[in-house]
């Protein structure tokens, strides 16, 4: 005998998997009305274009650290997203059937599992452990690295699924190798690649671990790229965990800001993506 | 009439497998060749090797020659030059999605030569009125070209292979997915394009290919049986097979 009917059966799991998908999307709801709750005090003008305060003293804010965020955030993209785009041509147009191609594949995936303090232990033992103190460029460095792999799987997988009969009809009118994959065939992917690009740099603006190796933080504006510079990440982390309750409020507007910028940059590519889509047809 | 194609002993193949054996056949200029064959018979493989596009199938391979007046595209001709003198038009239409109108028609030159802007919009306007299209879509001419309709998207594909102002244009089967109106355009516009090229199309229709062709070659299992004048093949074929194949009772 069946315990349910179909229908019942068919009610069970449908409350089930909209119970679970509901649990899944609690904890983001709960981080975001957290952080804007304990954050949004903290937030003002001055909060966003000012110094920061020394330890102990009220007031000031955390206009360095944002600029210094921005300042990595795009030295690390400059560098990061043509080579993770140039990798991406390369498996999906040129060598990637190949034998090096597999090579660089495993390469790239290797890399993209690497947990990020390894990058900020690398940029550490490599820049600043030559130059004898900590600096900005050493983080541009280990985010661009941690960019490559990001962007070269999104470039790699959006090329792939352009279809073949857009190469063939560029071949067919003799259109030579390099400006089909450009004109066309990158050019149709381009959405994918930057919404590619742009996560690459949403995820970046998040770590933590490489920037406590390389930029450490600052109290003043950045003077210059080979010095240490203050970045949000950093901040959050040492106001967290410093007791003083000013400080603690400012990591939490801080905190606000950051995932503010992130989910800012995740609406874009959604948005952006969906267009394409209705573009395509 | 000249002859403007030529092609001499032709053998194809995909991998281990013989796709054409041993054809010759040549071609007149501005003329319309219809090609017929039941699936898997060798038509777009033969035409594939015309301008080249046969070899950068994995594993593929040719011997033979194929002569452009006079001239073997396999020998003497890079495989680029080729395609630019041999145009293509596909059985589905495939503009670019991601270049407008006007600069899918001047692709090839745009991206393969060295055009100023004023040649390129007035190419794009002189093969757009070419294959009628030019009323329908002057005045979306910046708009995606992946937004027309099936059968404008088709005739904006023959116009890009026409700009190349190529010597040949091969058609893969160019109505198959179009509807009775656009398949009609497409049909009345090969009478227009052959007086300044030459044209083989590829057919699954045999009243198609009575209806736009001067020619018609009959291939089956990679070899051509019969080759001659779609008029006279039709009221009397010399072959057995090709009487059989355009009375319908196989294919």
């Amino acid at each position: 005998m069946r315990f349910l009917s179909r229908k019942g059966t068919d009610r069970l799991v449908k409350c089930l998997s909209a119970g679970v998908t509901v649990a899944a999307v609690i904890p983001l709801f709960w981080i975001v009305i957290e952080i804007i709750i304990n954050g949004a005090s903290a937030l003002s003008w001055n909060f966003l274009t000012d110094l920061p305060r020394p330890f102990g003293e009220t007031g000031g804010g955390i206009g360095n650290a944002i600029l210094g965020s921005f300042l990595i955030n795009a030295l690390a993209s400059v560098w990061g997203i043509p080579i993770g785009i140039a990798t991406g041509i390369y498996l999906s147009e040129y060598g990637g059937g190949g034998r090096t191609g597999s090579v660089v594949r495993t390469a790239v995936e290797s890399l993209a599992g690497v947990p990020s303090i390894i990058y900020g232990v690398f940029a550490f033992t490599i820049i600043v452990m030559t130059v004898r103190h900590y600096t900005a460029l050493a983080a541009a460095v280990a985010l661009g690295l941690m960019m490559i792999p990001l962007v070269a799987k999104a470039t790699e997988e959006s090329m792939k699924v352009v279809s073949s009969e857009m190469r063939e009809a560029a071949m067919a009118l003799g259109i030579p190798k390099w400006a089909r994959t450009e004109k066309v065939v990158l050019s149709i992917a381009r959405g994918g690649v930057l919404s590619g690009a742009l996560l690459a740099f949403a995820r970046i603006s998040g770590e933590t671990a490489p920037l406590l190796f390389t930029a450490l933080f600052s109290l003043y504006w950045p003077t210059g790229l080979d010095q240490p510079m203050a970045t949000l990440q950093v901040l959050i982390y040492n106001y967290a965990l410093s007791g003083f309750g000013d400080w603690v409020s400012k990591a939490w507007g801080a905190s606000l800001i950051l995932v503010a910028i992130v989910l800012v940059i995740n609406i874009v590519v959604r948005v952006a993506s969906r267009q394409k889509f209705t573009e395509g047809t | 009439m000249e002859t403007k194609l030529e092609v001499k002993n032709l053998n194809a193949w995909f991998g281990e497998k013989q796709a054409l054996k041993n054809v010759s056949a040549g071609f007149k200029g501005n003329s319309v060749t219809a090609v017929i064959g039941p699936s898997g018979c060798g038509k777009s493989t033969f035409i594939r090797c015309i301008n080249r596009m046969h070899e950068v199938v994995p594993r593929a391979r040719v011997t033979g020659e194929v002569l452009l007046d006079g001239v073997d595209i396999y020998t003497s001709m890079d495989a680029m030059d080729v395609r630019r003198k041999v145009g293509m038009v596909f059985q589905r239409p495939n503009p670019f999605p991601n270049m407008s109108v006007v600069d899918n028609v001047v692709a090839g030159l745009k991206l393969a030569g060295s055009y100023g802007k004023d040649e390129l919009s007035e190419m794009a306007e002189k093969n757009l009125k070419a294959v009628g299209l030019w009323e329908e879509v002057k005045d979306e001419l910046r708009k995606s070209g992946a937004s027309l309709s099936g059968g404008q998207q088709q005739r904006l594909c023959i116009a890009r292979a026409l700009a190349m102002e190529p010597e040949v244009i091969l058609m893969d089967e160019p109505t198959s997915a179009l509807d009775p109106a656009s398949t009609t355009k497409v049909e009345e516009l090969l009478q227009q394009l052959k007086k300044f090229t030459t044209i083989l199309i590829i057919t699954h229709n045999v009243s198609q290919a009575a209806r736009v062709s001067d020619m018609t070659a009959f291939f089956y299992l990679g070899e051509l049986i019969e080759l001659g004048e779609t008029e006279s093949m039709f009221k009397a074929p010399q072959n057995p097979l090709t009487e059989r194949y355009i009375t319908g009772r196989f294919g």
